[in-house]
């Protein structure tokens, strides 16, 4: 993370204007939606509610390392620290006089897509029973190779649940038209946001996944908005202008490297530092290439079903090994890192044969390890340092 | 309880309780030698499938005979390790284990219900490094209570059709599943009588007999099984006119709470401390016999409807059956002096229920016992313990 990025300022504005609208979506009366990273937003949105990311708070508070205060909370009440990080931070804030982040903002609603795993769908039905708020779950069926029409039905036909769902509870009838202009900017913010990560495949490149991390916030929650296009308009005309004055990510490029999944917030500096002194560049992951989506204007509903259930956190073992080599062969990566994330078995799960796969097939140097996204209690420092160091040694033979 | 007699075992007449029920006992310890048996009886295609949420029905009409794999060689665990990381959980892992070392190569075929992030997920792992021939997921709905579910899970079924037929080569009639539901109805009621006989009679039939019945009956084929729970019953009783009522002091009752009885010892811990289960939530326990299939009209949508009405399960959403208060509806009916959690570690849907469980089991005056255990690593003196202690403690407020 080397020179500020101005847009940052900007970042901060539009993030806090988000939240600012959500103290008054409760002031006003808007109903407050919680909603999961992968679920359509775009109907919230259309709708006129105002969609709440508890993940984002899981991610908040871990990034603060604020995770064992608040899981301390939740594992005197029961839920036990094998669970899902974030789930601990979510449940332990609503049990917690204290908010050292601030309090997770209170839902009216609980929306949930099982599509990314099993524990949103149960830490979320636990937060529609301890608010006291209706819980609709939007459930996926696993798709292990090609989507089916059976599968496409369902979640068709569960689109028009929610929006009856909706619309009862608003009393409002849903406007499709509206749906159409949500989406329509949906498609763009995707669009900016997937040509500014394409940047980071430039040698030297602007641009990396640290960055990502830092600049998604408006592509995970206000996707659907003007405010998200017009922050990665900025945001791309800023790294023209950086690539124009020579401003790269690293001072020193020397690899790039493939990072599969999630930071692990506590330590995000952490590892960018580790990585920037030894001019690795952590270009792509599939975390921050999860905003990919592309919805077709004419049949909106099932567009939102086939671009949702169809995400990679939804798919099979060999979908997702083709996915992590085709972003590595994009970015012409040197290296590649899975991080197994005790908080998150979906992607953990099948990462030891997928590295040797990967590595059979690209010839590239990988490691797995092992660490947990937001509990610092799961971080083995010095076994961490030691396997990098070899990965390193790896990179420099090569 | 217990009359030796050297009667010959074939004659229904005279076989004995102890008789009786070792003959279920040895199909538990040695679950694979009775498949073999099954299949030098030429039944030949033996499909596994991990219990209990797949319908066996289906795979029975189709000529085949489906087996539960139950974690039974707790010591094929760490052949996983290579595949699969130590924080999933040991009933997968021991599953899994098993495949690998070859433990289970006398399966055909393999079905995988999608209920968890740990079956949904290493189903992929083990069909990439350890496939069978024949290997499915079972992609059930995981929300229970809107239209949509049932139309998904009648195409489901009929996708599962389609391809046990193609498996097995036959057909499937509407007549030959009506025959399978026939069967199993039977099965089941004839498995519920046996469980009421063992709660008004724990003094002849102990918990560890009752349950290991239960499980033998997805080990065997059905067919076989049910022959000799007739013979159990009727040995039951013979033995029950026999016995000088009255003696029997009044048992403390507990129910068990969870997925599964594991380790199986916990059984004859209760039965060590005097104790009778008097009812469970176990998915290999009461929920495998609690209700049956309607034998008249289409059966694909009587099928449906049974796994939709199932009692509660963690891994499911269904508004129209609250788990807690089901629970506290067996207590009330079973009229248990407490409930015993047996939370499996790392089984994240059961700890999210847990909290909101035992909060309403302590709102109604119901005492709770929360056991973590785990598949072949456990520490039996410790749950002895402890159970012991609670069925004291309960005896105590008689």
């Amino acid at each position: 993370m080397g020179t500020p990025f101005c847009t940052s300022a900007l970042l901060k504005e539009v993030m806090a204007d988000y939240y600012a609208r959500g103290v008054q979506a409760k002031e006003r009366g808007i109903p407050v939606v919680w909603v999961t990273a992968v679920f359509p937003v775009e109907i919230v949105y259309a709708a006129g509610l105002f969609p709440y990311y508890p993940e984002n708070f899981g991610a908040l508070a871990a990034a603060r390392k604020t995770t064992e205060k608040l899981s301390a909370t939740a594992e005197a009440r029961g839920y036990y620290a094998d669970l899902c990080g974030y789930a601990r931070c979510g449940l332990g804030d609503a049990h917690s006089k204290e908010h050292p982040v601030g309090e997770i903002t209170r839902p009216d609603l609980v929306f949930c897509c099982n599509t990314q795993c099993g524990t949103l769908q149960k830490w979320f039905e636990v937060a529609g029973r301890f608010y006291q708020v209706p819980y609709f779950l939007l459930d996926v069926p696993f798709i292990e190779g090609a989507s089916t029409t059976l599968i496409k039905r369902y979640l068709v036909e569960q689109m028009h649940e929610l929006i009856d769902f909706i619309e009862v509870y608003t009393g409002r009838q849903f406007d499709f038209d509206r749906l159409t202009e949500v989406l329509s900017l949906a498609n763009e913010a995707c669009r900016l946001w997937n040509e500014i990560l394409d940047t980071a495949a430039l040698r030297p490149a602007p641009f990396g996944f640290f960055d990502a991390c830092f600049h998604m916030a408006p592509i995970v929650t206000l996707r659907g908005t003007e405010a998200a296009v017009a922050y990665y308009r900025e945001l791309k005309r800023e790294l023209e202008e950086r690539l124009e004055k020579k401003i790269y990510a690293l001072p020193d490029e020397r690899w790039k490297i493939y990072w599969d999944h999630i930071p692990v917030w506590p330590r995000l500096r952490w590892f960018a530092d580790l990585f920037a002194q030894n001019g690795a560049l952590v270009a792509v992951s599939q975390y921050t290439h999860s905003w990919v989506y592309h919805f077709d204007l004419e049949r909106p509903l099932e567009s939102l079903a086939e671009n949702y259930a169809e995400a990679f956190v939804n798919r099979g073992f060999d979908y997702r090994v083709e996915r992590k080599i085709g972003l590595m062969r994009r970015y012409k990566v040197d290296g590649f890192v899975l991080f197994s994330n005790r908080s998150c078995k979906p992607t953990s799960f099948g990462l030891y044969d997928k590295r040797s796969i990967i590595a059979r097939r690209t010839g590239l140097p990988g490691i797995v390890f092992e660490a947990d996204m937001a509990d610092q209690r799961y971080f083995a420092e010095e076994q961490i340092r030691e396997k990098f160091r070899i990965f390193f040694e790896q990179l420099t033979n090569r | 309880m217990e009359r030796p007699g050297p009667q010959p075992k074939k004659e229904m007449q005279a076989i004995n309780v102890t008789e009786a029920l070792g003959e279920f006992q040895q199909i538990a310890r040695d679950p694979a030698a009775a498949v073999k048996k099954a299949a030098s009886e030429k039944i030949v295609r033996v499909i596994g499938h991990l219990p209990t949420d797949v319908p066996e029905e289906l795979v029975h009409s189709a000529g085949a005979y489906p087996f539960g794999v139950v974690a039974y060689d707790r010591r094929q665990i760490s052949q996983a390790d290579a595949h699969l990381q130590t924080w999933a959980c040991s009933l997968m892992r021991c599953a899994f284990g098993m495949a690998l070392s070859g433990g289970l190569d006398y399966l055909q075929g393999l079905i995988v219900p999608t209920i968890c992030d740990t079956t949904r997920t290493v189903y992929t792992i083990w069909k990439k490094v350890r496939p069978f021939h024949f290997m499915e997921n079972f992609l059930m709905p995981r929300q229970l209570d809107r239209p949509s579910a049932k139309n998904y899970l009648l195409g489901e079924m009929g996708r599962l059709k389609a391809r046990l037929e193609q498996f097995t080569g036959r057909k499937i009639t509407a007549q030959d599943l009506g025959n399978s539901i026939r069967l199993y109805n039977r099965h089941r009621a004839l498995l519920r009588r046996l469980f009421e006989f063992h709660v008004r009679h724990p003094e002849i039939l102990g918990n560890r007999a009752t349950y290991d019945v239960i499980k033998s009956s997805f080990l065997i084929p059905k067919e076989n099984h049910q022959e000799l729970l007739n013979r159990l019953i009727n040995a039951l009783e013979q033995e029950l006119l026999k016995l000088k009522t009255g003696r029997e002091k009044t048992r403390v009752r507990v129910i068990l709470s969870g997925k599964l009885w594991e380790p199986p010892a916990l059984m004859d811990v209760l039965d060590e401390v005097g104790a009778v289960c008097v009812g469970d939530e176990l998915c290999t326990g009461w929920r495998y016999i609690a209700n049956d299939v309607k034998e008249n009209g289409d059966p694909y949508v009587a099928l449906a409807e049974r796994q939709l009405a199932r009692p509660p399960f963690a891994c499911f959403v269904n508004k129209k059956q609250d788990r807690k208060d089901a629970l506290l509806k067996k207590v009330r009916e079973t009229q248990a002096d407490g409930v015993i959690f047996v939370h499996l570690k790392f089984c994240e849907p059961e700890n999210y229920d847990y909290p909101y469980l035992k909060e309403g089991l302590d709102a109604a005056g119901v005492p709770t016992l929360r056991l973590e255990t785990e598949v072949g690593n456990v520490s039996l003196g410790q749950i002895k313990t402890r159970v012991g202690a609670f069925i004291e403690m309960l005896e105590g407020a008689k």
